[in-house]
C-alpha cells in the first residue's frame, strides 16, 4: 500500500485508527488533502465513510493516529476549534431558526467577533452565491430538499472554513436535483477555492467531481488517485467492483489463461492482488464478432438508461454478466430472451489480477 | 357484528369512568355555594350563595366559623414549589444531559436518582425528621421540607427530560460546533430551544407535585404548614362548605396554570409558523 502524505497540504492523516470493541472501523488510514483540492470518497456501505469524515471533524476520537490541519495537529482539540466545516447527510439546520439566521449561525456564535452588518452583509453575500436570495426569512421547514441542502452549505462556507467535509450531502435528493447540486457544488467550490472532501455511495458522483478518488473499503484504503486512473486501472478486484461499470469473475491463473467456471480468458493485462479476478468493463464486451476473449451466456432482459442500453447475460452456473451499449454507437442488437449469445471482448481490454 | 355491541359498552365504561373521576369534584363544587355561615358540608342546598368564598377571601362579616389559615400558608406553598420546579428542572436537565453519553456507574446514578420517586413518601419525611432531629438542624419548609420535594420531583423532571433528549438528532450540535460555536453557547443558542416544551412538561411535574405534596412535607415542614397541611389540619377540627370552595379556587388555579403551559408549549412549537406568517405580512 503506498502512503498518501505529501507536504504542505491542508489535511493530514496518519495512521488514524478507530475502533468500535476490538472491531477497527479506521485501520491505519494515511492521506494528505492538497489546498483547493476536490476528493470524493467513495466506499460500501459500512466501509467506514462517515466515522472517517467524524474522526476528521472531532467528534469521533480516534484511538491512534494524528490529524493535522494545515500542519497542526488537531487531534486532540474539540471540534469548534479546528476550522472544518461538515454538511450532513441529513442537512441537520437549526429547525428553530430561519434560513438567514441559520447561515448568520456561526457568524454570530463563532470565535471571532464581529459587528451585525458585516455578519449581514457576508450572509447575503452568501445566499446570493448559492441561490437563495428572497428566502431569508423563511423557516427552514417551508424550503424544498435542495433549498435545504444549500441552506447546509452556505452555513458552513459562510465562516470560510480550511476544509468541508460532506457526508453524502445528495444523498437525500432526486437524481434529477442531484445532477444539478452536483454542477453547484463544483461552481461554488471553484468560486472560494475551499478544499473538499466528498462522501459519495454514487460511482458516477464520485468519478465526476472529484479531481482525486479515494476508495475505502473495510477501514482501509484500496486505492487513491485520479478518478481516470482508478477507473481505468482499478488497484484490486473490490476497487473493479465499486465502480460499478465491471464485470468481474472469479478463477485462477493456469499458464497463459485466466481460467473461470465459464472457460479459460487469455491474459493480457496483469495486476498483482491479494485475491485472483478477472474484470472487463461493461462497455467492452460485444456479440457482434469474437475479439478474442469470452464467455457464452444466456440473453435475461435489458435496461434503458438513455445514452446507453444495460443488456444483462446470465452464465449456465448464474453468474449475471453486463453488457454496456452506447447508443452514440448505433441502434442496440435486438437479443432473444433465453438464448446463449457469445460475449466477447479484446483480451488487452480485460484485467487480471493475480 | 362485534364492534357494534363492544362500542356501547366501551362507552357506558368510559362515561362512568369520568363520573367516578369528576363525582366527587362536581358534588364540591355544588356543595360549596352552600348557604353560610349556618349551612353544613351536606345535601340539600338550603339557599345558593357566596358566602364561603366571601369568608375565604375574608370578606364575610365575623361568624362562629374561624377563617381558614391559608393567606400565609398558600405563600408558603407557592414559594416552596417555585423553588422545588426551579432546582428540580435545572437539577434534571443536567443529570439528562449527563445521561446522553456514557460513564463509569451509569446505570447506578440512574437507580439513585429514580429512587427518589419510589420511596414511600412518609418514609422518606420521617427519615429526614430524624436526621434533622439528630443532626441538631432545624426543620423548616424552605430547608427540609425543600430537600425532600426536589428528591421527590426530581426523577420526575430527569425521565421527562431523558426521554427528550432519546428522540433528540445531536447532529444539530455537532453542525454547531462545526461552526466554530463553543459547546456553552451550543447548548445556549440551539439545544435548549429545542428541548424547551420538554423542559415545560418536566417544570410543570416538579410545580405541581411540589403544589400537593402532604406526606414528605408532613414530617419534615416544622411548625409552619404549607397549604395541604393547614387544610387537612382544619379537617381535623370541623368541616364547612368554605373548604369545598377553597377546593374550587385551586382547581381553577390548576386550570390558569395548565393554560400557562399549553399557550408556552404552542407558541415554542409554532415558532416556524410564525416566521411563515411574519413573511406573508
Ligand atoms: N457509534 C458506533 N458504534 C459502534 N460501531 C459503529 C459506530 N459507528 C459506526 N460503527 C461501525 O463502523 C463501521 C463503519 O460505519 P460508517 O457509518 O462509517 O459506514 P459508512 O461507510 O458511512 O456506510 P454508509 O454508506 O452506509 O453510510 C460500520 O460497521 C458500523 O457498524
Ligand atoms: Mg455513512
Amino acid at each position: 500500500m503506498r502512503a498518501h502524505v505529501a507536504e504542505g497540504s491542508v489535511l493530514r492523516l496518519e495512521q488514524l485508527t478507530k475502533r468500535f470493541g476490538d472491531r477497527a472501523a479506521l485501520d491505519k488510514i494515511s492521506f494528505s488533502v492538497n489546498s483547493g483540492e476536490y476528493v470524493s470518497l467513495l466506499g460500501p456501505s459500512g466501509s467506514g465513510k462517515t466515522v472517517l469524515l467524524r474522526a476528521i471533524a472531532g467528534f469521533e476520537a480516534p484511538e491512534e493516529g494524528r490529524v493535522s490541519i494545515v500542519g497542526e495537529d488537531v487531534t486532540r482539540k474539540p471540534p469548534h476549534l479546528r476550522g472544518i466545516g461538515f454538511v450532513f447527510q441529513n442537512f441537520a439546520l437549526f429547525p428553530h431558526l430561519s434560513v438567514f439566521d441559520n447561515v448568520a449561525f456561526g457568524l454570530r456564535n463563532g470565535g471571532d467577533k464581529r459587528t451585525e452588518s458585516d455578519t449581514r452583509r457576508r450572509t447575503l453575500e452568501m445566499l446570493d452565491l448559492v441561490g437563495l436570495n428572497g428566502l431569508e426569512t423563511r423557516g427552514v421547514h417551508q424550503i424544498s430538499g435542495g433549498q435545504k441542502q444549500r441552506v447546509a452549505l452556505a452555513r458552513t462556507l459562510v465562516i470560510k472554513p480550511k476544509l468541508v467535509l460532506l457526508d453524502e450531502p445528495l444523498g437525500a435528493l432526486d437524481a434529477n436535483l442531484r445532477m444539478r447540486m452536483r454542477v453547484e457544488l463544483r461552481r461554488i467550490r471553484e468560486r472560494l477555492g475551499i478544499p473538499f472532501l466528498h462522501v459519495t455511495g454514487s460511482e458516477s458522483e464520485a468519478l465526476a467531481m472529484g479531481d482525486r478518488l479515494i476508495v475505502l473499503d473495510r477501514g482501509a484504503i484500496s486505492q487513491f488517485g485520479p478518478p481516470g486512473e482508478v477507473y481505468e486501472h482499478p488497484a484490486n478486484p473490490n476497487v473493479a467492483k465499486f465502480l460499478n461499470c465491471y464485470n468481474v469473475f472469479d478463477g485462477s491463473v493456469q499458464g497463459d489463461a485466466f481460467v473461470t467456471n465459464h472457460g479459460p480468458i487469455p491474459l493480457a493485462r496483469r495486476v498483482a492482488s491479494s485475491t485472483p479476478a478477472y474484470a472487463v468493463r461493461y462497455d467492452r464486451l460485444t456479440t457482434r464478432a469474437d475479439a478474442g476473449a469470452g464467455l457464452s451466456a444466456a440473453y435475461i432482459a435489458s435496461e434503458y438508461l438513455g445514452s446507453a442500453i444495460m443488456h444483462f447475460f446470465e452464465t449456465p452456473d448464474g453468474k449475471v454478466v453486463e453488457l454496456e451499449h452506447h447508443l452514440s454507437n448505433g441502434p442496440p442488437d435486438a437479443y432473444e430472451a433465453g438464448r446463449t449469445y457469445r460475449l466477447s471482448w479484446r483480451p488487452e481490454d480485460g484485467i487480471a489480477f493475480v | 357484528m362485534e364492534s357494534r355491541l363492544l362500542k356501547p359498552i366501551l362507552a357506558v365504561y368510559v362515561g362512568l369512568f369520568l363520573l367516578f373521576l369528576y363525582g366527587p369534584f362536581i358534588v364540591l363544587g355544588i356543595l360549596s355555594f352552600q348557604q353560610g355561615p349556618e349551612g353544613g358540608p351536606q345535601f340539600p342546598i338550603q339557599e345558593w350563595s357566596v358566602f364561603w368564598y366571601k369568608h375565604i377571601l375574608g370578606l364575610a362579616p365575623p361568624s362562629r366559623v374561624s377563617p381558614l389559615p391559608i393567606g400565609i400558608s398558600l405563600t408558603r406553598s407557592l414559594t416552596l414549589a417555585g423553588m422545588t420546579m426551579v432546582t428540580s428542572t435545572v437539577l434534571g436537565v443536567m443529570a439528562a444531559q449527563a445521561f446522553r453519553r456514557n460513564f463509569k456507574g451509569k446505570s447506578a446514578a440512574f437507580y439513585l436518582i429514580v429512587l427518589g420517586m419510589i420511596v414511600p413518601g412518609v418514609l422518606v419525611g420521617l427519615g429526614s425528621a430524624l436526621v434533622a432531629t439528630t443532626t441538631g438542624l432545624e426543620r423548616h419548609w424552605y430547608s427540609t421540607a425543600f430537600a425532600t420535594h426536589v428528591v421527590y420531583t426530581l426523577p420526575f423532571a430527569f425521565l421527562v427530560m431523558l426521554a427528550i433528549f432519546n428522540r433528540f438528532d445531536a447532529s444539530v450540535e455537532e453542525a454547531a460546533w462545526s461552526l466554530g460555536v463553543p459547546p456553552a453557547t451550543t447548548f445556549r443558542k440551539v439545544t435548549f430551544p429545542l428541548i424547551f416544551p420538554g423542559v415545560l412538561s418536566a417544570m410543570l411535574f416538579a410545580f405541581t407535585l411540589s403544589y400537593d405534596e402532604f406526606s414528605r412535607t408532613l414530617f419534615s415542614s416544622g411548625r409552619e404548614q404549607t397549604l395541604p397541611l393547614a387544610i387537612y389540619s382544619t379537617f381535623a377540627v370541623e368541616i364547612h362548605p368554605n373548604v369545598f370552595a377553597f377546593g374550587v379556587l385551586t382547581t381553577l388555579f390548576s386550570f390558569a396554570l395548565l393554560t400557562v403551559y399549553a399557550i408556552l408549549m404552542t407558541l415554542s412549537v409554532r415558532r416556524a409558523k410564525r416566521v411563515a406568517i411574519q413573511e406573508a405580512v
